[in-house]
C-alpha cells in the first residue's frame, strides 16, 4: 500500500488523465492545423519548340497556387491547399496524352493548360475518359469546344472571336487615322493557327477596303526570312500582318529592319512575339510600335499589376500566358470551392455554372456555353517606349495608338 | 517442329506482349505500350524495306500519314466505319508505296538518292495535306469521340493495347515467314548485291515494288492506329519528319534486318527515356537526352543492334554474316 502511495498519487492520476485526454484530442487538432492537399495538374510544353510558352504558363500557374494557398486554400474544404502535379507535354499531342494519364494516376482532380491547340485537343480528350475537368489556357482552335466534351472548358477567347476583334480594331485604327493604309501583305506560319488566320484575313479584309497584295506562308521552325523580307520590300505594302510563333516573328521583324522595309504599321494577331516582353527587351528597335491583337491582363485590376510586378521582380518576363494560366488555376480552385468536392462530375458542373470574376483578365464574370467562356475577348496592344500598352478597347486603354508609324 | 522453330522467338515475344494487357493495370504503362508498339509496327514496315531489302527510306512518314489520312477521310468525309477505314488506310499505304516505288525504282534510284527522294515525297505530301480542303488543311482532322468497339475506340486502354499487340504479332509472323520465303531470299540478295541478284534472274523491280508496297501497308496500319488512338491528325503529325526518324532509329537500335529488332528497339529507346524521366523527376528534357545517349551508344558499339547482342553470344560469328540467318534452325 505504501508502495502504491509512493508511486501513484492522486495528483499523478489526474495529471496522467489530463495528458491522456490531451493526447487523444491531438489528432483532431493536428487535422485542423494541416488540412489535406488537393492535387491539380498543370500541363505545359516545357521541352520542344513550344518550351518558352510552356515555361511562361507554368509560372502563371505557380503564382496562382501560391496565391490561393497563402489566402487560406479551398475554404469550403477545411482550407485544403493546392499541390501542383506538373506534366511536360513535350510540344506534341502524344506527349500531352501521356502526361494526362500520369497526372491522373497521381490523383489530380483537374488539369489546366495545354497551350497549343493540337495538345489541347488530344489531352482534353484523354481527360474526358475520366470526366476529369480540363481547363484550356490558350489553344485557340474552335474545335476544342465543339466536341460536346462535358469536361473541357476554355477560359480565353477562341480563334473566331480573336479574328473578329482584330479586324474590327484594325478598321477602327485605320479610320481614326484617315484611312491611310490600303494594301496588306499577310505572313503566316503554315500550321493550324497561322494558316487559319491568314485565310480569314484574306476573306474579311477586302470587305473593309484593304487590298491583299500577297499571302506568304513559312514553316515552323524557319531559319531564314530573307526571301520573305525581300518579297515584302518589292511589294511595298502599307500594312504587314504576321501570324507566327515567337522565333519566326523575331526573325521576320529583324530581317525587315535590316532590309529597311518601312510600312505604315505591323498589325499582328495572336502573335508569339509581339506581346512578349522578351522581344521588346532584346530587340527594342525591331519591336518598336508593333501592334498585336492578343490575350492580355486587365491593367485596371490591382491583382494583375501585383502579379506582373511579382513576376518581373523575380527576373521573369511578362507575357499573356502568365495571367491566363494564373486565372485558369483560380477558376478551377473556385469551382472546387463551390462544388465542396473534388468529384469530377461535381467540379464539371460547378465550372459549367461558373460566374467567376476574381481573375486578372479583362473579361467580366465567366459564363460558359458549350465549354467556351462567352465573355472572353482579346485586346489590341502596341509596343511603345519599350513597354507593351493596351490601345483598344478605349475604356481601359493605357496608351493612344501610334499609327501610321512611317507615314 | 523444325519448320516452326524459327517462329519460336516471335511467339515468345508475342506471348509476352499479349500477356501485358492482362497484368498491367496502370494507364500510364498501357499508354506507353500503345504508343511504343505503334511506333514499333511502323518501324517493322521500314525494316522490311530498309533492313531486309537494303532500300533505306528517310520518308516513311509518307506511308504513316497516308494511312492515317485515308482512314480519317474514309470515316469523316465518306461516312464509312472505322474497321473498313483501317483496311482502307492500310491499302492506301500500299498504293502510296506502289506509286513512290514505281517512280523511284524505275528511275534506278538507289542508296542516298532513294533516301532523299522518299524524304521529298513525305514533304510534298505534308505540304499538300496542309493546304488541301479534304485533309482539313492546317487545322487537320478531328475524329469524333464515339467510344465503342464498332468505331475502333475502346473505353479502356488495355483493350486497345490488345488490338495493337495482335497486329504487331501478325506482322512479326508475316515478316518471319517472308524471311524464310523465296521472296525474302530475293530481298536479301538484292540488298547484298543488286547486280548479282539480277544476273541470277531476280526481277529486281518487282521484288522492290513488292517490298515497298508491303512496307507502306504496315507503316500505314500504324498510322491508322495513331489516328484511332489520339483521334486527331494534322499535316505535321501525320507527315512530319518525327515518324520517319522514329521508325528508322527503332529498327537500327533494335537490329537492322532482324525480325524482332524494331519491337526491341522501340521498347528500349522509349523505355529508357521514360525511365529516365520518372527517375529525374521535374528535369525537363532528360528523357530526350537519355534517348540520344542510348542512340549514340547503340550506333557506336552495337552494329548488330540489341538483337545482335543475344545472337553474338549464342553464336560466335561476325554480325554481318549472322544477320540474314537470325532465328534459323
Amino acid at each position: 500500500m505504501s508502495i502504491f502511495k509512493q508511486t501513484i498519487s492522486r495528483r499523478t492520476v489526474l495529471g496522467g488523465g489530463a495528458a491522456l485526454g490531451a493526447s487523444l484530442a491531438m489528432p483532431g487538432v493536428l487535422r485542423a492545423e494541416t488540412p489535406k492537399t488537393i492535387k491539380i495538374g498543370i500541363l505545359q510544353p516545357v521541352t520542344g519548340n513550344l518550351a518558352q510558352d510552356g515555361e511562361l504558363g507554368r509560372t502563371g500557374a505557380e503564382h496562382a497556387i501560391k496565391f490561393i494557398n497563402d489566402n487560406g486554400g479551398i475554404a469550403s474544404m477545411d482550407g485544403a491547399k493546392l499541390e501542383m502535379v506538373f506534366g511536360d507535354a513535350r510540344s506534341t499531342p502524344e506527349g500531352g496524352t501521356a502526361e494526362v494519364e500520369r497526372m491522373k494516376s497521381e490523383g489530380v482532380v483537374g488539369i489546366v493548360g495545354g497551350f497549343a491547340s493540337p495538345i489541347c485537343l488530344a489531352s482534353s480528350q484523354a481527360a474526358a475518359r475520366y470526366d476529369l475537368p480540363y481547363i484550356v489556357d490558350v489553344g485557340v482552335s474552335d474545335k476544342i469546344v465543339q466536341r460536346d466534351l462535358k469536361n473541357t472548358f476554355r477560359f480565353g477567347p477562341g480563334f473566331g472571336t480573336c479574328s473578329e476583334t482584330a479586324i474590327a480594331n484594325l478598321v477602327k485604327l485605320n479610320e481614326a487615322a484617315g484611312n491611310p493604309a490600303k494594301t496588306v501583305v499577310l505572313v503566316h506560319e503554315d500550321g493550324l493557327f497561322g494558316s487559319g488566320l491568314a485565310k480569314l484575313m484574306a476573306t474579311e479584309l477586302p470587305k473593309h477596303g484593304f487590298e491583299i497584295l500577297e499571302t506568304i506562308a513559312h514553316p515552323t521552325p524557319a531559319r531564314d526570312m530573307s526571301n520573305v523580307a525581300l518579297r515584302i520590300r518589292s511589294l511595298k505594302p502599307d500594312l504587314i500582318i504576321p501570324s507566327s510563333y515567337y522565333g519566326e516573328t523575331v526573325l521576320l521583324m529583324r530581317t525587315l529592319q535590316q532590309q529597311r522595309v518601312r510600312p505604315m504599321g505591323y498589325y499582328s494577331v495572336l502573335n508569339g512575339a509581339a506581346s512578349n516582353m522578351r522581344f521588346v527587351k532584346e530587340f527594342p528597335e525591331a519591336a518598336d510600335h508593333v501592334m498585336d491583337c492578343n490575350h492580355w491582363h486587365d491593367p485596371r485590376k490591382e491583382e494583375a499589376e501585383a502579379l506582373k510586378k511579382s513576376v518581373e521582380d523575380a527576373g521573369g518576363l511578362w507575357a499573356y500566358n502568365i495571367p491566363l494560366n494564373y486565372s485558369c488555376v483560380k477558376l478551377l480552385a473556385d469551382a472546387i470551392d463551390r462544388a465542396k468536392s473534388t468529384e469530377p462530375d461535381a467540379v464539371n458542373e460547378a465550372l459549367a455554372a461558373s460566374t467567376f470574376e476574381k481573375h486578372v483578365m479583362p473579361y467580366g464574370p465567366t459564363k460558359f456555353e458549350g465549354g467556351q467562356n462567352t465573355g472572353a475577348a482579346p485586346v489590341s496592344l502596341q509596343v511603345q517606349d519599350n513597354a507593351i500598352k493596351v490601345i483598344y478597347p478605349e475604356d481601359f486603354a493605357d496608351a493612344k495608338p501610334v499609327f501610321p508609324i512611317n507615314g | 517442329m523444325r519448320t516452326l522453330r524459327p517462329y519460336l522467338p516471335v511467339l515468345v515475344l508475342g506471348v509476352l506482349l499479349a500477356l501485358a494487357p492482362l497484368f498491367v493495370t496502370s494507364n500510364v504503362v498501357l499508354n506507353f505500350l500503345v504508343f511504343t508498339l505503334t511506333v514499333a509496327l511502323a518501324a517493322q514496315g521500314w525494316n522490311l524495306l530498309g533492313g531486309f531489302g537494303g532500300q533505306f527510306s528517310f520518308g516513311h512518314a509518307a506511308f504513316f500519314g497516308t494511312g492515317a489520312y485515308a482512314s480519317a477521310i474514309w470515316q469523316m468525309q465518306l461516312g464509312f466505319d472505322a474497321w473498313t477505314g483501317f483496311v482502307a488506310g492500310t491499302l492506301a499505304g500500299a498504293l502510296a508505296g506502289l506509286v513512290i516505288g514505281f517512280l523511284s525504282f524505275r528511275a534506278g534510284l538507289r542508296g542516298s538518292y532513294f533516301a532523299l527522294v522518299t524524304l521529298a515525297f513525305a514533304e510534298v505530301f505534308r505540304v499538300l495535306a496542309n493546304s488541301s480542303e479534304v485533309t482539313g488543311g492546317a487545322a487537320g482532322l478531328l475524329l469524333p469521340l464515339k467510344i465503342g468497339a464498332e468505331n475502333l475506340q475502346f473505353a479502356d486502354r488495355a483493350t486497345f493495347l490488345g488490338f495493337v499487340v495482335a497486329l504487331v504479332i501478325v506482322v512479326l509472323l508475316l515478316v518471319q515467314w517472308i524471311r524464310g520465303s523465296r521472296f525474302g531470299a530475293q530481298l536479301v540478295a538484292l540488298r547484298e548485291n543488286e547486280e548479282a541478284a539480277r544476273a541470277l534472274g531476280v526481277d529486281v523491280l518487282v521484288v522492290k515494288l513488292k517490298a515497298i508496297c508491303l512496307s507502306g501497308a504496315i507503316t500505314a496500319a500504324a498510322g491508322v492506329l495513331y489516328l484511332q488512338y489520339f483521334l486527331f491528325i494534322d499535316s505535321g503529325i501525320a507527315y512530319g519528319t518525327w515518324i520517319s526518324v522514329e521508325v528508322l532509329l527503332a529498327a537500327i537500335v533494335g537490329g537492322l534486318g532482324t525480325v524482332l529488332g524494331p519491337v526491341v528497339g522501340a521498347l528500349a529507346l522509349h523505355g529508357v527515356g521514360e525511365l529516365a524521366k520518372s527517375l529525374a523527376g521535374g528535369l525537363p528534357g532528360i528523357d530526350l537526352a537519355v534517348y540520344g545517349a542510348v542512340l549514340v551508344v547503340a550506333v557506336a558499339f552495337l552494329p548488330g543492334g540489341l538483337v545482335g547482342i543475344v545472337r553474338r553470344r549464342d553464336r560466335p560469328r561476325p554480325v554481318r554474316d549472322a544477320a540474314p540467318v537470325e532465328g534459323e534452325a
